[in-house]
């Protein structure tokens, strides 16, 4: 079973939202009910007012700079012309190479409660090699009919590359990986054709769909930021957020410059180069009960010079802290059915896992999949107000940096703006270059991290509505809701820590995300934070329990993790009205808290001495013991 | 053992300095000056962890069940800067640097507890309990790990100690009046081991750059690389009993390996290893370029050499080849520590144990005698980097004299006993299932009666060879080591072909042999899988040589076949000298042994790349 990994253990950022002018007219939700049971179904009058969303851009082409290139591309164009002039001619021909080179450095500093727990600055060097073996229309990548264990996929390895540009030594290894992974495709081809061959029913779809050739370079980008700097505000910041419930406060930053050279047997030659900065303050504390609660808040950009001043830091920490403070006095949630809001951030990490990954082109491929959305490309699929697009041009969202910025994906091909829902009606999917049933090319979306095969995945998925309603009237529609279903309350989800989808068939078609702050809304507009539960559902109904949409809209940026590794996305979407939204209980693990108390941690234990002075003792607390010091 | 906190574990490397290789044997120079002590584990640090232990000592129980009667810290630093260079170019640069707490928790009592127990189906579950401490020296978070990791191990401990009960009760482990632990006296020594500053990043760059240079432009070699290091461990020792020492271990080293594939297809491998205490102990780049011309010149000479046949018979074990013998036959047998009990029994055969209960037996040849020694500085006028102060139980080093004259004096003891009244001897460095410290070499000197020149010993071995009626004898003076030669060049499917037809337990084969004919002649050949070496062999030894060879090793808690897919899994980066693995050493003379049984290739018959490799 295959189980979507988290949409990373993040939150996104808190934006502000602005009205914006729109095609006139009333709406009404649009979708069928749950069951024979159900109240029937409700129709809110809602404005013809989109939700708003102001983007900038960046075309792929954008910045050519050609004078910037790097020698390198020019070793790796020769080195694919010299191995596909050979191996083509091979009774298992190569059809395809493709070289990736991405030089990356990582700057990472922790600190908790004050002090630098890991203070790391590494650069390195990873070799991609993809060689194809026997033609578009059926190679070594298609997958055997009824293998579980990928044993004949090629091997997850990170392969060795010098730094800098020698020809000979960046040659050698360029030749070694590509040898290694020919070898590789020739046997795994000989099991496919063999598979192939006993199989009854077979697929006229290929396996590989060929590209244009790109061509482009970024000028190099360099980080720049000051170590000490960082160091002084990360412990200033980690100090301040172990208050109040918390046992562990956390601040840390990670810094990246990337540099990707891609070159491949199809003319494509590009150089990528771009860095990144990331904050984050997690706070956490085990609940008496035995759950752990953490709250984390991140932020984003494109250089360390566009994380936020001291003075917003203090901001976010005052939040986590008094969002665990709350959480730790909140009670467990029993299981629920009903009406509730998704607030943006929320909405979006939920769009990213019920919908996004479901949409990834290979999916609906995939003989074990579930292909959840493989039948119904042209159908409605949600209400005929709401539109969903993802769009790695995307640089931000209603100023808003966004993570799943990027000019070509990690096949050479360039990356588009792709429509997957347009007004309610499911159209296209992600597409890396593994074709599927009508949609033979792909559009940018082939992603992966470092030693993987790339596969579809999201960039910046963005939803979008014609219509929509001020945030505060998004709540009282709640309430209505609430009445009208006759349940005690309803509830809003603010924040998501991630969540999981199955899409392999022999599962449900079953999604859950994790919410961090719940909370029920009584009738009477009262609320009460709650923990313990977890969202879940089905794919196709969720979206069609979509009834209503806030003009405001909100981002989420975070890093998620699939069959290719992890890559930088974004999720961005108004505040949602579901009609019914099942919440179940979640996992609490068995709870072992410790013997003893905190040595001096936490006030609220008795007797364990003074709260956070484990060094306000008499002596050395080793004078006691015996001394008799060995022989020299 | 339940890591709280990710510790990635560098322990420790090796040094070898053979009689081949004499000629570049390290240059008496002054070693840098010391660096400063730790910033990290401070005196306000080892407070706060003694503090959190004396609480936990007097306070720790859960209402029913024992309370902990021993506790032990052990608090490990490292600091390692590690450069990889291929042709002249730098293939990585990094620097590692943390802080661990490991804490041991022990319920019962001495005479009978939860130690040196694998729990069924729940091997984890140790008494063993570790976590990260900050590089920032930082009482308030030291003392919270400490009070973290004390009941994660005393809970841990709880688990095993029933689980050892139960299975004593129902047969399925042994019972006897061996206790579970000994009684040593506490030992202080709170002074900081100073030791010299690690070689900057930069400098090992250049030297990695330098020497990788020489394989540039040499069509017969596949694939090669230099991989330089340069670390440090610090170790603090605490425990309730009252020990509180501190101890500092400091290296240097480099690894040469080459690769190349033989005309029939046979990928081919070979490897240069040295270490010292500091860079001043290594040959010179001089020196080592030289090493790496001839280890080109061997690989270009055994792409022609012929294959070897299946042998049974005398073998000389010569240099490198004897230390890899004693190290992968005899040294595991030495160690006197129990085998841990419920251990699946395909594990158990690594510990060895063939010497258990035979103290007062012959159980080598007369003319052997060997003695461990972890307080040696140099073996053979060579620097050794394998001693130590204090072992992994907070116990001080001891020289013990192993084998004399053939006979068996004593085995290598951590406090977890094999008989009633034996103590440690302060050998205790291996780590296994069950949480438990073992007994292994350390400094393992072999001597031998009747030593006579290398020469003559060839001349014995082909009088032996000739009397069994055989038409050559067999030299072996490499054996492989996994974590040096392994390569990316497995498809998933040959990785699993591998694991599933590997027989672990075996040496790793040889990669350097001669066959040595009856006129003298010796002829390269093509490197060859080991067979079974049972500790047998040692009692029938022909010969030894007046030439010593000193060589140290990292003593891997994994299999040849584990490092050999480590390059696979991760757990064993490419290019990197080996960094894992409990640092041994063996100063030796060559063996040779009346008879031993090897055959059958070690590689499979690869095709040759399609595409040429590369023009310069």
């Amino acid at each position: 079973m295959e189980w979507m990994r988290r949409f990373g253990a993040i939150s996104g950022l808190m934006i502000a939202a602005f009205g914006c002018p729109g095609p006139g007219g009333n709406g009404t939700g649009k979708g069928s009910g749950t069951g024979p049971n159900d109240p029937p179904e409700i129709k809110l009058d809602l404005p013809s007012i989109p939700a708003k969303i102001e983007v900038t851009s960046s075309s792929p082409t954008d910045g050519n700079a050609p004078d910037a290139r790097s020698p390198i591309l020019d070793i790796m164009k020769a080195e694919v012309e010299r191995e596909m002039a050979a191996l083509t001619k091979q009774k298992d021909p190569a059809h395809y190479i493709s070289y990736q080179l991405l030089e990356q450095r990582i700057v990472s500093i922790d600190a908790e409660g004050g002090a630098i727990i890991n203070d790391s600055d590494q650069t390195g060097r990873n070799l991609d090699v993809e060689v194809r073996v026997g033609a578009p229309e059926l190679d070594n990548t298609r997958a055997l009919a009824d293998e579980q264990s990928a044993i004949n996929g090629p091997l997850a390895r990170n392969g060795v590359a010098p730094f800098g540009d020698d020809k000979q030594s960046l040659t050698n290894a360029l030749w070694l990986e590509t040898d290694r992974r020919y070898r590789e495709a020739v046997t795994a081809l000989g099991y496919v054709r063999q598979d192939v061959s006993t199989l009854k029913s077979k697929t006229a779809i290929p396996d590989f769909s060929r590209s244009v050739a790109e061509t482009h370079v970024d000028k190099p980008a360099k980080l720049v930021f000051d170590k000490q700097q960082w160091i002084d505000r990360l412990k200033r910041c980690s100090a301040k957020a172990l208050k109040g419930q918390a046992t562990r406060g956390t601040c840390s930053v990670v810094f990246q410059q990337n540099t990707v050279w891609l070159v491949n047997s199809e003319g494509s030659q590009i150089q990528q180069s771009w860095t990144s900065a990331q904050f984050a303050v997690s706070v956490g504390v085990k609940a008496d009960d035995g759950m752990n609660l953490q709250r984390l808040e991140q932020r984003w950009g494109r250089a360390p010079a566009d994380l936020p001043p001291d003075a917003e830091i203090d901001k976010v920490i005052a939040t986590v802290t008094g969002d665990l403070d709350a959480l730790h006095e909140a009670p467990l949630s029993e299981p629920y059915v009903g009406p509730a809001i998704l607030e943006g951030r929320a909405a979006g990490v939920f769009f990213h896992e019920v919908f996004g990954h479901r949409i990834e082109g290979h999916r609906q491929k995939d003989t074990t999949g579930g292909q959840t959305f493989a039948s119904y490309v042209n159908k409605d699929v949600a209400p005929d107000w709401l539109s969903v697009y993802d769009d790695p041009q995307l640089l931000t969202l209603n100023g808003i940096h966004l993570n799943g910025f990027y000019r070509y994906d990690d096949e050479g091909v360039r990356a588009h703006r792709v429509s997957l829902i347009d007004k309610g009606r499911l159209l296209g999917f992600n597409m890396g270059r593994n074709p599927i049933k009508g949609f033979d090319k792909s559009n940018g979306h082939g992603r992966r991290s470092a030693g993987l095969p790339p596969v579809a995945r999201q960039g910046n998925l963005v939803v979008e509505t014609t219509r929509s309603v001020p945030r505060v009237d998004l709540e009282k529609m709640l309430l209505e809701e609430v009445r009208r279903q006759k349940r005690p309350y309803g509830m809003i989800f603010t924040d998501i820590s991630g969540g999981f989808t199955n899409t392999q068939a022999f599962g449900p078609q079953a999604f859950k995300v994790l919410p961090v702050m719940a909370y029920r809304v009584y009738p009477d507009g009262k609320r009460q934070l709650v923990r313990g539960v977890d969202i879940t559902g089905t794919p196709l109904i969720a979206l069609q329990s979509i009834r209503a949409a806030s003009r405001e809209v909100e981002t989420f940026n975070g890093v998620c993790g699939a069959e290719s590794g992890w890559v930088p996305v974004s999720a961005s979407a108004p505040s949602l009205l579901i009609e019914k939204l099942e919440v179940e209980k979640g996992f609490i693990p068995a709870d072992r808290p410790p013997v003893l108390g905190p040595p001096g941690i936490s006030k609220t234990v008795p007797g364990t001495g003074n709260a956070r002075d484990g060094l306000a003792r008499p002596g050395n607390a080793r004078d006691g013991l015996a001394r008799e010091e060995i022989a020299k | 053992m339940k890591i709280v906190n990710h510790a990635l574990f560098v322990a420790a490397c090796a040094i070898a300095i053979g009689p081949a290789l004499r000629e570049v044997a390290a240059k008496p120079a002054p070693p840098p000056p010391n660096g400063p002590p730790s910033k990290a584990v401070t005196e306000a640090i080892l407070d706060a962890i003694a503090e959190e232990m004396n609480r936990q000592m007097t306070q720790l129980e859960i209402p029913g069940a024992p309370k902990p009667y021993h506790i032990a810290y052990k608090i490990t630093e490292v600091d390692v800067n590690d450069v990889a260079a291929s042709l002249g170019q730098a293939t990585s640069k990094r620097n590692r640097h943390f802080v661990n707490l490991e804490a041991r928790v022990r319920v019962g009592a001495p005479a009978f507890d939860n130690s040196n127990f694998v729990v069924p189906q729940a091997d984890e579950i140790d008494a063993v309990s570790a976590i990260n401490l900050p590089l920032e020296a930082t009482p308030r978070i030291a003392r919270r790990a400490t009070w973290l990791v004390t009941d994660a191990a005393y809970k841990e401990a709880l688990i095993q100690l029933r689980a050892k009960l139960e299975a004593r009760r129902t047969g399925g482990a042994r019972s006897s009046d061996v206790p579970s632990w000994t009684a040593e006296k506490p030992v202080v020594s709170e002074q900081p081991v100073l030791v010299p500053q690690l070689e900057s990043l930069d400098e090992l760059e250049t030297r990695a750059k330098l020497i990788s240079a020489t394989f540039r432009d040499l069509p017969a070699i596949r694939d090669s690389r230099v991989a330089i290091t340069s670390y440090l461990e610090r170790r603090w020792y605490l425990t309730s009993e009252g020990s509180n020492v501190t101890d500092t271990r400091r290296a240097s080293g480099i690894v040469i390996a080459a690769s190349g594939q033989a005309d029939d297809g046979e990928p081919i491998g070979q490897y240069f290893l040295r270490y010292g205490h500091t860079a001043k102990d290594l040959p010179t780049d001089d020196e080592l370029k030289t090493e790496s011309k001839k280890l080109v010149e061997l690989i270009t000479a055994l792409q022609k050499a012929p294959a070897m046949d299946k042998y049974r018979g005398p073998v000389l074990f010569e240099g490198e080849g004897a230390v890899g013998v004693i190290r992968f036959a005899l040294a595991p047998h030495l160690g006197g520590t129990p085998v841990p009990e419920g251990l699946d029994p395909r594990e158990a055969k690594s510990f060895g144990g063939a010497f258990t209960d035979l103290v007062g037996s012959r159980i080598l040849a007369a003319s052997l005698s060997i003695n461990d020694d972890p307080t040696a500085k140099a073996g053979n006028g060579k620097a050794l980097i394998g001693g130590y102060k204090i072992d992994d139980e907070g116990v001080a080093s001891q020289k013990v004299e192993v084998v004399k004259d053939g006979v068996l004096k004593t085995l290598l003891l951590s406090r977890t006993p094999s008989k009633k009244g034996q103590v440690s001897n302060g050998h205790a460095r291996r780590t296994a299932d069950g949480g438990a410290f073992h007994g292994s070499a350390t400094n393992l000197f072999v001597s031998g009666r009747g030593a006579v020149p290398r020469a003559a010993l060839v001349q014995k071995l082909i009088a032996a060879a000739k009397a069994d009626g055989l038409k050559y004898g067999l030299i072996i003076r490499r054996l492989d080591d996994s974590a040096i030669t392994s390569a990316p060049d497995f498809s998933r499917r040959e990785l699993v072909q591998m694991i599933k037809s590997t027989d672990q337990t075996l040496p790793p084969p040889a990669i350097l042999a001669y066959r040595v004919y009856p006129n003298g002649k010796q002829e390269l050949v093509r490197g060859f899988k080991m067979g079974d070496i049972p500790v047998t062999v040692f009692e029938d030894v022909l010969g030894v040589s007046t030439e010593i060879t000193t060589y140290n090793y990292l003593a891997a808690a994994e299999s040849q076949l584990q490092l050999k897919l480590g390059v696979h899994t991760g757990s064993n980066d490419e290019g990197w000298v080996p960094s894992g693995g409990i640092e041994s050493g063996v100063i030796t003379p060559d063996l040779l042994l009346k008879r031993v049984q090897v055959g059958g290739a070690i590689g499979g018959e690869r095709p040759q790349p399609v595409t040429p490799k590369p023009a310069k």
